[in-house]
């Protein structure tokens, strides 16, 4: 391979294995296709045990691309995330979906390919081709759900994802306009060149509106309507993955736009950025408080965990983004093992009441204490990596002089706690109902992906300093770029 | 191995506990016995400390640190000072008194005991730690498992419906266990958002270096930093202490909860929230504590008589317990706002002596309860009859409660007082010492119509007095509540020791504010 796509190297593999994917499949009898979600999770495994081989770093097409640590650090995150998704999904798509499911690793597989190839573009053209190759897979999946049948839940399913690819197309009509502006106002489209363009009333449109399409992708406040409706209609194993891995890819879009493209313009837009964040805390927690379905219940709490990250990024110092990267990295773990755990609980069903709880830790104490730590990570509870996550946001905010803002978050944080320790109470505290009294049956492989998320949030919880070393190391390596 | 005394001590709960993990839920026996003897073991390390503390040189002794996050300056500091030696005795006794109390506990003990023991070394741990970050961690980790703790364990007491908000009772299920459960969880975690706030302030104040408590103490922070930050810190903390008007979620807590966790809970966590308005509160911000002071006292005091007046209303006997808590943690707060040696020195008693007297009158409720399956006070009486094990060990510690001579309340109250007349507070002392007469009040009366007259009426037929293992919590803490009445001195010379130490410098800063100057 020539030394100029060396940082595309794991990109390159991936996409072979997605046509590897698509040609086993024609392959294989229904009945075996399930043999498909071990391939996918090798796959990622391979390509995550990988990145730690070989050297990613150089540009690309004219440093339109470029490798490090900053693509790396992001490259790993969606492998792991991309591995725990298809091992939590494959009895369950198996059974849902039996026709289906060389299509759904297929498209999960190029999706997570549109996140790895995100981070790493330098160019608002490659930016937002690899934001479409994301955006248009989980549309699809997220409308998997839907059968022939159009009766109950299949049609909530139409409807969610509908929801998505609406909301998906419309604010990337909107991201698309913004940045024709910035391109028409500034005459670049590589970050190194918007960062020297002056300011012009144009330009601040641009931004503006950039800024909005984007905040619709990852669920911030007022643009993240999408979110409860699409995640209580899609698979449950699916919204483990669309719950952390495009929110990474939209900070990683968000960071690269704001922090470095328009980075000099920060007084313009860290005001309308931290209005966003406010926002987001606020609705995200305070609408978690009465949701019954836990599905939305988590939606909701992932828009105010949204919150938190914003907070970082807003601050904008190599620190803050770095902070950001660890947050995302703890907060992925715990909310893909939290909604495998339900996934588990509701069993085949889409909508999951808190009902369902009851007298969890009766029928299965193991599942229940892994459920247990997940929700006390994402309420931020010491010695679990959420705690370290929402501190080191607010240590940053501090030092940036948002006290206030760390108030506010420190508030709603105990809000937080509330909403999750209802399910917790229905998990410990209640009765099991009469007809739910046997053990939740859980099959081995999402097995395994609960306990790698339960050694990930207990390990950067009782031991952080390593990942947010490298966390830090990585966001000096993109400042500095 | 002697030199990690501390660490030691504090790990052996919680090493216990992992222990368990391993242990099938089932094997009661063997549960009991891990969770007892690792509670015995943190007592052994606890009376260790005291034996080998270094009276004549004082200040921190035992010193050790470990690493932990060195990028942002935080490391587990582990050092023990003469208040430290007091109160990781009083844990010791507690808990070894409360894991021996609940020997009996048949529901889910797996879990309870690790929840407990988790808790216990959370305890521990914030009275040596001399790194603020990690005094927080240890903080939370003694506040969090009460939640379960009571959720599952507890028990609804009675309670009638009362109050300008009577008709939201039901709805709420005031009395219930989960509505004490989520009420306390979510009390304290509001004051841990404050105390995080302010923890934060002084970390930055410093240059955002390190959280070492030590050079902290010598810091001088800015005067006017200090005066926002201290009531942060007092209310945050404070609300552990059941400091007025933030004391609503002791009854019901205390009430709700299974007996070794109303031991623990007002035996020893209570006293985390006044530790932590003293030793990180008062002694890293003199300014600000000098500052706000005569507030705090007159809180104090308020929590004194209103605790002791809400007491004397209750029907229910936990209730009547819990809220001689408040009264009495309302002293404890008085003799801190003193800012004078003896009101200290009484404070940290104080500390102590409710701390064991409390914990003796929740083990005899539980003990009550469990045979009379009623804790409703005006449908007992004669109890005495039956269970006179339990009558005398009540009397005893209802004499500490209103502070008789010869029991270590007494000591305790004496040094407040003293301490506040010294200081010139006149009208704290006056209104808690009418505080600890109502006290004599309603623990008279209550123990009058628990165990004399009447009775017992036929509903309560499986009365009988304590048996076997009962007796050894009982034993445990009438034992120290004399020992430390007659001998105040075992624990005092090392708390003096420690006030001698730290109140100079807040006195110093008192005189600064008196006088407007010296910002």
């Amino acid at each position: 391979m020539s030394p100029d796509l060396q940082p595309l190297l794991l990109d390159a593999l991936l996409a072979g294995g997605v046509l590897l994917l698509l040609v086993v499949d024609l392959f294989l009898k229904d009945t075996s296709k399930a043999v498909l979600a071990d391939l996918t999770a090798l796959i990622f495994v391979g390509l995550f045990g990988l990145s730690f081989a070989v050297d990613t770093s150089g540009s690309a097409f004219d440093g339109a691309y470029v490798g490090g640590e900053w693509p790396l650090f992001f490259k790993r995150l969606f492998f792991a995330i991309g591995a725990l998704t298809a091992l939590g999904s494959r009895d369950f798509v198996a059974e849902r979906f039996m026709r289906r499911q060389g299509e759904f690793y297929m498209l999960l597989t190029s999706c997570v390919l549109g996140m790895t190839l995100l981070p790493g573009a330098q160019n608002l053209v490659l930016l937002l081709v690899a934001f479409e190759l994301m955006g248009l897979p989980l549309s699809m999946l997220a409308a998997w759900a839907k059968t022939e049948d159009t009766k109950g839940q299949d049609r909530d399913a139409a409807e969610g994802g509908m929801k998505l690819y609406v909301v998906g197309a419309a604010s990337t009509g909107v991201t698309f306009f913004g940045l024709s502006l910035v391109y028409g106002m500034s005459g670049h489209l590589d970050l190194a060149g918007l960062a020297a363009a002056p300011g012009s009333p144009l330009l601040t449109l641009g931004m503006f509106l950039t800024l909005a399409g984007m905040s619709f992708k990852i669920g911030a406040v007022p643009f993240h309507m999408w979110v409860p409706d699409t995640y209580q209609a899609s698979p449950t194993p699916f919204v483990a993955f669309l719950s952390v891995a495009p929110k990474a890819a939209g900070f990683a879009a968000l960071a690269a736009v704001f922090v470095k493209g328009f980075g000099s313009a920060a007084a313009v837009w860290a005001p309308a950025l931290l209005a966003i964040t406010t926002l987001t805390l606020v609705i995200g927690n305070l609408m978690a408080i009465p949701q019954s379905n836990v599905k939305r219940l988590l939606a909701f709490s992932g828009v105010a965990h949204i919150g938190y990250m914003l907070m970082a990024l807003a601050i904008g110092t190599g620190e803050a983004t770095g902070v950001l990267l660890f947050y995302l990295a703890g907060y992925a773990a715990t909310n893909i093992g939290a909604f495998l755990v339900v996934n588990a609980v509701g069993g085949r069903d889409a909508d999951v009441d808190i009902g369902l709880f009851n007298g969890f830790s009766r029928r299965s104490p193991g599942l229940a204490a892994c459920l247990l730590i997940f929700l006390l990570s994402l309420a931020g509870i010491p010695f679990v990596v959420g705690f370290w996550a929402k501190l080191y946001v607010f240590i940053e905010a501090w030092r940036a002089g948002l006290g206030w803002l760390v108030f506010l978050g420190a508030l709603l944080a105990v809000v937080g706690l509330w909403y999750y320790l209802q399910i917790a109470y229905a998990a410990y505290i209640r009765p099991p109902a009469a007809d739910r009294e046997q053990p939740v049956a859980v099959d081995p492989r999402t097995r395994l992906a609960i306990g790698v998320c339960l050694v990930a949030v207990i390990g950067m919880g009782a031991w952080p300093s390593p990942f947010i070393e490298n966390a830090l190391a990585a966001a000096k390596a993109f400042i500095a770029h | 191995m002697t030199d990690h005394i501390l660490a030691l001590t504090v790990a052996a709960p919680f090493v216990a506990a992992l222990l368990m993990l391993l242990v099938p839920g089932r094997n009661h026996p063997v549960l009991r016995v891990i969770g007892v003897t690792g509670s015995v073991l943190s007592l052994v390390g606890a009376i260790y400390v005291a034996l080998h503390y270094d009276q004549a040189k004082g200040g921190l002794q035992f010193a050790q640190n470990y690493p932990f996050v060195p990028s942002f300056g935080i490391d587990i500091r582990l050092a023990a000072d003469g208040w430290s030696v007091a109160l990781f005795l009083l844990t010791g006794i507690i808990m070894t008194a409360g894991s021996l109390a609940s020997a009996t506990l048949t529901n889910r003990p797996k879990e309870f005991y690790i929840l407990l023991l988790v808790l216990v070394s959370g305890v521990f741990g914030v009275f040596v730690c001399q790194d603020l970050f990690v005094f927080f961690l240890f903080y939370e980790i003694a506040v969090l498992p009460m939640y379960l703790l009571i959720g599952i364990w507890g028990s609804k007491g009675k309670v009638a419906p009362a109050g300008p908000f009577k008709s939201l009772w039901k709805d709420l299920d005031v009395g219930g266990k989960e509505y004490a459960a989520m009420k306390l969880t979510l009390m304290l975690l509001v004051g841990s958002a404050a105390i995080l706030v302010g923890m934060l302030a002084m970390y930055f104040a410093m240059g955002g270096k390190s959280f070492d408590m030590v050079a902290m103490a010598h810091f001088k922070f800015p005067r006017e930093m200090q005066v926002w930050v201290f009531p942060m810190l007092w209310l945050g903390f404070g609300s552990l202490a059941g400091v007025f008007p933030f004391h609503t979620w002791s009854p019901d807590g205390h009430a709700a909860a299974p007996t070794a966790v109303s031991m623990l809970h007002a035996g020893v966590l209570m006293k985390l929230g006044a530790f932590g308005v003293m030793r990180v509160g008062m002694i890293l911000l003199p300014e600000g504590a000098a500052t706000w002071a005569p507030i705090v006292g007159a809180v104090a005091a308020l929590n004194v008589i209103y605790g002791a007046v809400s007491a004397m209303a209750q029907k229910d006997l936990k209730y009547v317990i819990a809220y001689s808590s408040v009264s009495h943690m309302g002293v404890v707060m008085l003799g801190a706002a003193t800012l004078d040696p003896d009101g200290w020195n009484g404070a940290i008693y104080q500390m102590f002596a409710h701390g064991i007297m409390t914990g003796l009158f929740f083990a005899l409720v539980g003990l009550i309860y469990e045979r009379a399956h009623s804790r409703w006070v005006p449908g007992m009486g004669g109890f005495a009859k039956v269970m006179p094990g339990v009558a005398a060990f009540f009397t005893l510690a209802g004499l500490s409660s209103l502070g008789m001579p010869g029991s270590a309340g007494f000591v305790a109250e004496f040094l407040v007082f003293a301490g506040a007349w010294k200081s010139g507070h006149l009208m704290w002392a006056i209104p808690a010492m009418i505080g600890a007469w109502v006290t004599a009040v309603y623990v008279l009366r209550a123990t009058k119509m628990i165990f004399w007259g009447e009775g017992p009426s036929h509903e309560f037929h499986d009365l009988h007095d304590a048996k076997r293992v009962e007796w050894a919590a009982l034993w445990i803490l009438g034992t120290c509540i004399v020992a430390f009445g007659c001998a105040p001195r075992l624990v005092l010379d090392f708390i003096g020791k420690a006030t001698s130490e730290y109140l100079p410098a807040i006195v110093d800063a008192a005189h600064l504010v008196a006088m407007g100057g010296g910002k």
